[in-house]
């Protein structure tokens, strides 16, 4: 009581000369970026600006898709955006199939440089500006990303407040920790080819369907089917290869909400003598 | 009034000589018509209140107008001798006649409104400068032997000529000339426009070898040229960096800017870091900056319009980016109009205009902006790694494949191909392939299965891993 009271007589003593220090902020609302997958934006409304959005997977999970839905969609609002690719490993005629305005995106190609990508990355947000930057480190070696100091995730999660700009990151772990707003972790359930031709080993069209439907199991999980519908799209494309691989359905756990609607949280203080 | 400054023997002294007296002219007035190398007019309309003589309480006594004009043509004459000049004033209503008085009259000739023909009625017709009326030579020689033959000689004599002889014998042009003559043209002054200076060179006394000295040099010189762009109204899309080196040879540097600017803190730290990016090979002991002066960016952002990154911010995001991981890393891609796999080309970065009409709308799932379903991801191996494939039944059956990262190393469980691709067979670096869409299964890793891209290589007969599906 004496603590409260004394807190309060220091709060009056400096109001008029720190006088917004001691007001409580508003909390902005949250705005986002659709991910562009219909299941995925009504479930969890999409990329939250000024935050830190962190897809985890291994490899083959469908992390660059989700990526690629994300960037067309942000091109497709003419953003600016940006990708710094730790591994130069992004592939520009997917990225056309998805529809990704290519003019709109800074590629930044850092070679294996961990530290030129995060260096870059921090060149990136303090400019501002850009709707949306990507970090991927999708084929750092997981020991490596471990190694990430947490120093950099805070110095991001600084230079993101209060802008526009959403950054996700690509990780196959999860090393972002407490400084990303969104986990999403995504794994592969199963791929489906084209039973057509002699060259289809496997046929997994019926399960993809049951998962699809099978709708939120939890509350934050989606099953998308990264599947091409039907054979005569897939020719079309501009993907110059196999005819009959279809895709994958990969299922996408949102580790950590953007907004907690739980109600106030309590805390109980125990005092042990 | 208008005043013409005569110099004597100053055509001989070259340009410089001209530049000095056009800036002596403009000491006094800022209306200044350059009409030769020697000679310059200039309207000293108002100039009496500054040079002309006290005026008295006393309204009985009157000062003289000419008075005030002569103190004007002293003042003048007094700071063409300070520089080293000798110099005819004069002063006159016309500033044709001030010419035709200050080349015939040594000294000071102030001429009153009216007496022209007084004052210069006996000069001779060669006298009659006929290129201020704009008539070409051979005509104007051609009327002045005419109005020999007439007996015509001094300005006097051809001002009484009747108007309507003249018209009707010789012309427009002989009309032009005797009103030149009869001090009654009328003509504006073609004034002199000062170049505007969008150079700036500096000449040290000490060679500068390091970079921090030099840019103290840059930031003086960026901020004279970008407060003279300035007060142009200007800007510059175009810097051009010249600098003499003490090994006698020159170092150039060209930087092209996306829009015009004329921040001097933008243009500092990107000629720094441009120079940074290739120093001069020796001490630098003159530095050049010149600017293209163009029109400034006009650009008005709307509310529903995304933001975007500032030009000047962007330019020094992108310089900075190409410091630290090369200048060939950074850009918009462009993929080439080829089917060699993986063909394309960084280009320079541009901020694409933003259409008021699309921007800020979500674009709705399944529209022409986005597929309904999202594309299938792929991820490129730069280069492709080297794989062992084992077949059976010439179908790839078994392969291992080590990158930086993890290793591919398994059975293969389903397998869809062979692609066969081929190109470019006319040129050395021909390429063809076989390329298998492949799900591995790598129980020794943590990956789970993979599914990968493969290609045999069929000059080589290798097979290679081109990339992931992610």
């Amino acid at each position: 009581m004496t603590a409260v009271l004394a807190k309060t007589e220091i709060e009056s003593a400096l109001a008029h000369r720190f006088g917004p220090a001691f007001q409580r902020r508003e909390k902005q609302p949250v705005k986002v970026l659709p991910t562009g997958v219909s299941e995925m934006d009504a479930l969890m409304n999409g990329i939250p600006r000024g935050a830190i959005t962190e897809i985890v997977g291994a490899v083959s999970s469908g992390r660059i898709s989700l990526l690629l839905s994300a960037l067309a969609v942000a091109t497709g609002q003419e953003e600016t955006c940006a990708l710094v690719d730790c591994n130069d490993t992004f592939d520009l005629y997917s990225a056309k199939t998805a529809r990704v305005d290519l003019e709109r995106v800074l590629w930044v190609r850092c070679h294996n440089g961990l530290e030129r990508a995060f260096k870059a990355t921090d060149l990136l947000l303090q400019s501002g500006g850009f709707g949306l930057v990507v970090l991927n480190l999708a084929d750092v070696a997981a020991k490596s990303a471990r190694r990430i100091v947490s120093t950099w995730w805070f110095r991001f999660r600084r230079a993101l407040e209060n802008t526009p700009t959403a950054l996700i990151v690509i990780t196959p772990i999860a090393c972002v920790r407490s400084c990303a707003a969104i986990v999403w972790a995504v794994n592969k359930e199963t791929d489906a080819w084209f039973a057509a031709g002699a060259s289809a080993l496997k046929t997994d069209d019926a399960k993809l369907r049951i998962n699809r439907d099978r709708g939120p199991a939890t509350t934050h999980a989606r099953h998308l089917s990264l599947v091409t519908e039907s054979p005569n799209r897939q020719a079309e494309s501009l993907l110059p290869h196999s005819r009959l691989f279809r895709g994958i359905c990969v299922r996408v756990s949102q580790e950590r909400p953007a907004a907690w609607t739980g109600g106030p949280v309590k805390f109980s203080t125990h005092v042990y003598i | 009034m208008f005043a013409c400054i005569y110099g004597l023997t100053l055509s001989e002294r070259g340009r410089d000589a001209a530049a000095l007296l056009v800036d002596l002219a403009f000491t006094f007035s800022p209306l200044v018509e350059q009409t030769g190398m020697d000679t310059v007019v200039l309207d000293v309309e108002g100039q009496e209140l500054l040079f002309g003589s006290p005026t008295s309480s006393d309204p009985s006594v009157l000062v003289k107008p000419e008075a005030n004009w002569t103190n004007i043509a002293n003042e003048i004459t007094r700071r063409a001798t300070q520089l080293g000049f000798k110099v005819n004033v004069s002063i006159a209503a016309n500033p044709d006649i001030a010419i035709h008085a200050a080349r015939s009259n040594k000294g000071i000739r102030v001429i009153p409104a009216g007496q022209e023909l007084i004052e210069l009625g006996s000069l001779p017709l060669k006298q009659l400068d006929y290129s201020l009326t704009g008539i070409e030579k051979d005509k104007a020689e051609e009327i002045y032997e005419t109005l020999r033959l007439w007996g015509v000689r001094t300005f006097s004599e051809f001002a009484k000529l009747p108007i309507a002889g003249i018209a009707q014998r010789l012309g427009q042009e002989g009309v032009r000339l005797q009103k030149l003559a009869q001090g009654k043209s009328e003509r504006q002054l073609n004034l002199f426009q000062p170049s505007a200076g969008f150079e700036q060179a500096l000449e040290l006394e000490h060679p500068v070898a390091e970079l921090e000295s030099l840019s103290f040099i840059f930031s003086r010189l960026l901020n004279q040229l970008c407060a003279n762009l300035n007060s142009h109204a200007l800007a510059t899309n175009e810097l051009r960096l010249y600098l003499k080196l003490e090994d006698k040879t020159e170092y150039g540097r060209t930087i092209f800017l996306p829009v015009p600017m004329r921040n001097p803190k933008t243009f500092l730290r990107l000629l720094l870091m441009d120079v940074e990016s290739k120093p001069p090979q020796a001490a630098i002991i003159s530095v050049k900056i010149k600017a293209e002066p163009v029109k400034p960016r006009e650009s008005q952002t709307g509310l529903f319009i995304p933001l975007a990154p500032e030009p000047d911010k962007l330019e020094l995001t992108l310089a900075r980016l190409a410091k630290l991981v090369g200048p060939d890393n950074v850009g918009a891609v462009e993929v080439l109009d080829t089917h060699r796999p993986d063909a394309f080309r960084l280009t320079r970065f541009r901020l694409n205009p933003r259409t008021r009409k699309n921007a800020g709308k979500k674009s709705p799932v399944g529209s022409e902006a986005t597929p309904a379903l999202p594309v299938m991801g792929f991820r490129v191996f730069r280069p492709p790694w080297r794989a062992e494939v084992k077949t059976m039944d010439e179908r790839p059956a078994r392969i291992n494949s080590c990158g930086l990262a993890y290793v591919i190393r398994g059975q293969i469980v389903c397998a869809s191909g062979p692609w066969r691709t081929s190109g470019d067979w006319w040129l050395k670096d021909v390429w063809a392939r076989d390329e298998w869409d492949v799900a591995v299964s790598s129980s020794g890793s943590q990956q789970g299965e993979v599914l990968c891209r493969i290609y045999r290589d069929l000059q080589s007969e290798e097979w290679f891993v081109a990339g992931v599906y992610d």
